[in-house]
C-alpha cells in the first residue's frame, strides 16, 4: 500500500510534470492521483496585483496545499516563493478572533454587538467627520459596499484606499492621456515584445511569476532585449542585456530625451500621431477650474519640439548620468517600426513627487513613436496590490469617484450613481473627500486646530506602517482622547497599537470574494474554509454597521423608496437579513453586491459579464462583452479594432474616451524638475524604500510564514562599500539613519541584495520592528497625491550600542 | 514538506546531464521530460533542507532556472506569531 509520505510526492511530480507538459506544448496533462481526502478549488493569490490563480487544497476544514493553476493564463501553473506559502498566511498563532475594545489603554475583548453599536454611535454622532480608510485588497464586494455606505449613505467622500500610496499616478497619467484608467494592454504583451523596457522596476522579485514568462522565452530560444532603468541594482538587472543606471528623479529627462531623438531623427510615427495624438502641456492656470491640471493646455507640435529641443542626449546624460550613447540606444529603438517594445513600471514611477509626469510620458513616447495597439507595442503599469485595479480604481473608492469610472465633480455622473442606487437627487455630496495624506493629517490634527475627521475606520490595510512620515500622519494620534481609531484586520499590527477598536476578519479564502488585477482581469473564488474565533467578513462588518445606523434613525440609509440601502432577498424574493451574522451566507452576498456594481460598468467601457461567467473562469478581462451567440468574450487590447468591439470599424485605433472628444490621445510635454528633497551637506545620501521578495507589502502575513521569515528575518539599510569603507562601517554593524522626519537604528549590509550606487541607501520596509516610514517623507506628486517613497535626503552615523540605549 | 519543482534546462546544455546531477540527491524524484522542462518532486523533512535543494538545483550546470508549482504543508512546522526582532538579538554589538 502507498504511504502518505509517497503519495505526497507522486502528487507533486504529477503537478509539476503537468506544468512542463503544458510548457512544452504536449497535449493530455498529467492529472494528480486521486483519494487523498483534499479537496481542490480556485482562488486568485491573495498577495500582489500580478493574479495567479492557486488551487488551495483544503482537508478536514484547513488548507493544506497550495499548487499554481495550470488553467490560469496569467501564471499557467507557476507560483513565486509568496504565493506557494499564501495558505500559511491564514495560521499564524495570533490571529485575532474576538472584537478588542481600548480601556485604560489595553485592548480588551467585547462582544460584536458592543462592537458595532459603538462604531454606528460614533458616526452617527457625526457623519461628516468619519473617514474609511480601506485597500486595494478589499475584495470588490467589500469596496463597493463601503463606497455606497459612505457617499450614498452618509454624503460623505471622506473615503480612500490605500492604493492612493501605489497606483494614484498611474490613474491619473492613463486618465490624462486617454481620457479613461487602466492599461490598453496585457500581460501577452510580454510573450510578444521583442523588447521589455522596465523603468524603475524590480520585475524579478515585485512580480517574479511574469518576469519567469518573459526568460522562459529565453529558454525558448527566442531573442528578447531586457533593459533595466533603475536607481540601483537588482535582480532584475542580472537578467538584462542593458542597465542604464539614472540618478532620482531624472527618469522624466531621459524620456524627454527620447522624444527629442524622435523629432530630431525623423524617426516618429508621423502617421499614427497625426491621426490619434494631440499634444498637450501643463495649464497656465492650475486653478481655472478643477480638472485644468488633469487636462492641461493645448500645444502644437512645433511648441512641443521646441520645449524638447533642450533634451540632447548630452544634456539627458548631465541630469542623468546615463551616457549620451545608451540615451541614443533608447531613441533608435523607439525610432524603429520593426521591432515591438513593451514597457513595464510600478512604484519607480508612481512613487515620485512627478508621478503623474513620469505616467504621462512614458505613454507619450511610445505614442509619438507609434509603438501602440499591437500585441508587444505597449505601455503597461504593474500594481503591487490583488485589487488596487478591481477595488480603488474601478469601483471608485477613491475619495474623488464614484463607481465605473465616474467622478465626484461632475453633476451628470453624481445623478447617475443615485439613480444606480434609487437615492433622492442631491445625497451624494459635490465636493471630494479627504485623500490618503490629507485624510490622517486631519484625523492626527487636533479638532480646534482644524482636524476635521475624528472617527476613522481603517480595514484590510496597516497605515501604522505604510503610511509615509509616520511621526507627523500616524503616531500624532496618540493622547489625542477625541480621536476615535477603529481597525478591522487579521493579525495584530502596527495600525492596532494605537486602535481604539479592533474587529476580527475572515481573509482570503475563509471568505467570498472577487478581485481584479492589473490587466484588467476580474478574479472570484468562493469561501473554503471557516474564519477563526469570532472573526467576520469586512463586507459583513460595513453591512452590520449600516443595519445599526439605519437602526439608529440616520436618515441616509435609506433610499428614496424608504428601502434600507443593503436590501438583500433570496431566491423567493424573500429578504435576508445578512446583518444577523448568523444568515450572512444564507445567499451568496457578493453575487448580489457584484451584480449591483454591475451595472456601473458600461458608463466607461468597462463591462463586466454576470457574476456565474467569472465562477467558471480564471478571471475574465473587462470589457467582457457579449456576443450575439450569448457567449461573453474578454478584450485583451482596448483601443485596437483588432480587438476591442467599441472601436468603430475602420478607424485602426479609437481613443473613445479622449479628454478632448476628438477619438485622439493627448501626449505631454512635462519638464524634469529636481526631487522634493535632495541629498545635500547635512544629508548627503539618497534613500530609496520598497520591497523584497519573500515579503509583501508590510509583512503582517508573510513575517508569520516561517519560511519566509527564516529567508529575510529582518529590514536593513544597503549601504555601497565604498560609502560603508569611507563612513568607517562594518557589515553587519548597526547604524542610524536620519532624515529630517526622525531617525532609524537597523543593521547596514555592505551592498546588500540591490547593490546600490554611491551616495545612496535602500531600506526594505516589510518589518515592523524597524519602521522606514518614519523617516521617509510625506510629500505628494500635486496631481494623484501620491507620496514619494523613493527619494529624500539621509544620513548615516554610527549607532551607540544597544545597551546604551536602554 | 513536498515540492513539485518545475526545472527549465538551457537550449544550450544537454538535458540528460542535468537528469544525471539530479540523481546525486536522494530527496528528489524525477519526472519524464518534456522537451526542456523536467518535473521534479523534492521531499525533505524541514523547510531548511527544501531551500538548500532549491539552491543546489538552482547552480547545476544547464539549469536555467527554477519555478515552484506546488508545495504540501501538511507536515509543516506550524505558522507562528510575529517574531521577535532578531536583528537586535543577533547583530546588535
Amino acid at each position: 500500500m502507498i504511504t502518505r509520505r509517497e503519495f505526497n510526492r507522486l502528487a507533486a511530480l504529477a503537478a509539476a510534470t503537468a506544468v512542463a507538459q503544458a510548457r512544452a506544448q504536449e497535449t493530455a496533462p498529467a492529472k494528480a492521483p486521486a483519494g487523498d481526502g483534499i479537496a481542490w478549488d480556485k482562488a486568485p493569490c491573495r498577495f500582489c496585483g500580478t493574479g495567479c490563480h492557486v488551487r488551495v487544497g483544503v482537508k478536514d476544514g484547513r488548507v493544506v496545499a497550495i499548487e499554481g493553476d495550470q488553467l490560469a493564463e496569467v501564471n499557467k501553473g507557476l507560483l513565486c516563493v509568496k504565493g506557494y506559502h499564501v495558505g500559511l498566511a491564514l495560521y499564524g498563532k495570533d490571529r485575532l478572533t474576538q472584537p478588542l475594545l481600548r480601556r485604560n489603554g489595553a485592548l480588551e475583548p467585547i462582544s460584536w454587538d458592543e462592537a458595532l453599536d459603538i462604531v454606528a454611535q460614533k458616526i452617527a454622532a457625526a457623519p461628516e467627520k468619519f473617514a474609511i480608510y480601506g485597500s486595494g485588497q478589499w475584495t470588490i464586494p467589500e469596496g463597493y459596499a463601503a463606497n455606497k455606505l459612505i457617499k450614498g449613505g452618509l454624503s460623505n467622500n471622506h473615503i480612500d484606499p490605500n492604493a492612493r500610496l501605489c497606483m494614484s499616478s498611474a490613474v491619473t497619467g492613463f486618465i490624462s492621456v486617454f481620457g479613461v484608467d487602466e492599461p490598453s494592454g496585457c500581460y501577452d504583451d510580454f510573450d510578444k515584445c521583442d523588447v521589455l523596457i522596465m523603468w524603475g522596476n524590480n520585475m524579478a522579485e515585485m512580480h517574479p511569476v511574469l518576469f519567469s514568462r518573459v526568460i522562459d522565452r529565453r529558454t525558448r530560444g527566442e531573442k528578447v532585449t531586457l533593459i533595466d532603468l533603475g536607481t540601483r541594482r537588482t535582480r532584475t538587472t542580472e537578467y538584462c542585456d542593458h542597465y542604464l543606471e539614472f540618478r532620482p528623479s531624472s527618469d522624466i529627462a531621459i524620456m524627454n530625451g527620447i522624444a527629442h531623438l524622435l523629432l530630431k531623427n525623423g524617426t516618429l510615427d508621423a502617421k499614427f500621431v497625426q491621426q490619434f495624438c494631440n499634444f498637450r502641456q501643463a495649464p497656465k492656470d492650475p486653478g481655472a477650474n478643477p480638472n485644468a491640471p488633469l487636462n492641461g493646455d493645448p500645444m502644437t507640435l512645433e511648441e512641443y519640439k521646441a520645449a524638447l529641443a533642450l533634451y540632447t542626449p548630452e544634456h539627458v546624460e548631465k541630469v542623468s548620468g546615463v551616457p549620451a550613447e545608451k540615451i541614443q540606444l533608447l531613441g533608435d529603438l523607439f525610432g524603429r517600426r520593426d521591432i515591438r517594445i513593451t514597457s513595464t513600471w510600478c512604484m519607480g514611477f508612481n512613487q515620485h513627487s512627478r508621478g503623474t509626469n513620469a505616467n504621462r510620458l512614458c505613454h507619450g513616447i511610445h505614442l509619438l513613436s507609434g509603438h501602440f495597439g499591437k500585441p508587444g507595442d505597449s505601455a503597461t503599469s504593474l500594481t503591487g496590490q490583488p485589487s488596487a485595479c478591481g477595488t480603488a480604481r474601478e469601483v471608485g473608492t477613491l475619495c474623488h469617484f464614484l463607481p465605473g469610472g465616474r467622478m465626484i465633480l461632475n453633476a451628470e455622473h453624481r445623478k447617475d450613481t443615485e439613480n444606480l442606487w434609487n437615492l433622492p437627487e442631491g445625497r451624494i455630496n459635490p465636493k471630494i473627500g479627504h485623500h490618503t495624506v490629507l485624510m490622517w493629517e486631519k484625523f492626527c490634527t487636533p479638532a480646534d486646530k482644524g482636524g476635521d475627521i475624528s472617527t476613522l475606520w481603517v480595514q484590510v490595510t496597516n497605515p501604522g506602517q505604510s503610511l509615509p512620515n509616520l511621526h507627523k500622519l500616524f503616531k500624532a494620534k496618540a493622547g489625542q482622547a477625541d480621536k476615535f481609531l477603529i481597525v478591522s484586520d487579521v493579525y495584530r499590527t502596527a495600525t492596532t497599537e494605537l486602535a481604539d477598536l479592533v474587529l476580527p476578519s475572515a481573509m482570503w479564502v475563509e471568505k467570498n470574494g472577487i478581485y481584479g488585477n492589473s490587466e484588467r482581469r476580474t478574479q472570484q473564488w468562493f469561501r473554503m474554509v471557516k474564519p477563526p474565533g469570532d472573526a467576520r467578513d469586512d463586507c459583513w462588518q460595513l453591512i452590520a454597521v449600516a443595519r445599526r445606523l439605519h437602526d439608529l434613525g440616520v436618515p441616509g440609509m435609506k433610499d428614496k423608496d424608504g428601502r434600507f440601502l443593503f436590501t438583500f432577498k433570496n431566491e423567493k424574493g424573500d429578504e435576508v437579513p445578512v446583518w444577523d451574522w448568523s444568515r450572512y451566507y444564507e445567499i451568496n452576498v457578493d453575487r448580489v453586491l457584484f451584480e449591483d456594481y454591475r451595472r456601473f460598468s458600461r458608463y466607461k467601457h468597462k463591462d463586466l459579464a454576470p457574476y456565474e461567467e467569472y465562477v467558471k473562469a480564471r478571471g475574465l478581462r473587462w470589457p467582457v462583452v457579449q456576443q450575439p451567440d450569448g457567449t461573453w468574450r474578454e478584450t485583451k487590447y482596448r483601443f485596437a479594432e483588432f480587438d476591442d468591439s467599441y472601436v468603430k470599424r475602420g478607424a485602426g485605433i479609437q481613443f473613445y474616451h479622449s479628454s478632448t472628444k476628438d477619438d485622439k490621445a493627448q501626449i505631454w510635454f512635462a519638464p524634469y524638475e529636481k526631487a522634493a528633497e535632495e541629498p545635500d551637506a547635512e544629508y548627503p545620501f539618497w534613500l530609496c524604500t520598497g520591497r523584497v521578495l519573500e515579503h509583501w507589502h508590510t509583512g503582517t502575513m508573510t513575517q508569520r510564514i516561517p519560511q519566509l521569515h527564516a529567508a529575510m528575518p529582518h529590514a536593513y539599510v544597503e549601504m555601497h562599500p565604498e560609502d560603508a569603507r569611507d563612513g568607517g562601517f562594518a557589515n553587519g554593524e548597526f547604524v542610524v539613519v536620519k532624515t529630517r522626519r526622525g531617525e532609524l537604528r537597523l543593521p547596514l549590509w555592505v551592498n546588500g541584495r540591490g547593490h546600490p550606487p554611491r551616495g545612496s541607501l535602500f531600506i526594505p520596509f516589510f518589518d515592523e520592528r524597524l519602521l522606514c516610514n518614519d523617516i521617509t517623507l510625506g510629500d505628494v506628486d500635486p496631481i494623484s497625491k501620491e507620496p514619494d517613497y523613493k527619494k529624500c535626503a539621509a544620513t548615516v552615523m554610527r549607532a551607540a550600542p544597544a545597551s546604551a540605549q536602554r | 514538506m513536498t515540492l513539485g519543482l518545475l526545472i527549465s534546462i538551457d537550449p544550450a546544455a544537454n538535458p540528460e546531464s542535468v537528469r544525471i546531477a539530479l540523481q546525486a540527491r536522494s530527496e528528489i524524484l524525477s519526472g519524464e521530460r518534456a522537451d526542456r522542462w523536467l518535473p521534479v518532486a523534492v521531499q525533505t523533512e524541514n523547510d531548511a533542507e527544501c531551500r538548500e535543494i532549491h539552491d543546489w538545483i538552482s547552480k547545476l550546470p544547464g539549469v536555467a532556472f527554477v519555478d515552484v508549482v506546488h508545495v504540501n504543508f501538511e507536515s509543516a512546522s506550524a505558522s507562528e506569531e510575529m517574531p521577535e526582532n532578531s536583528a537586535k538579538a543577533s547583530v546588535s554589538p
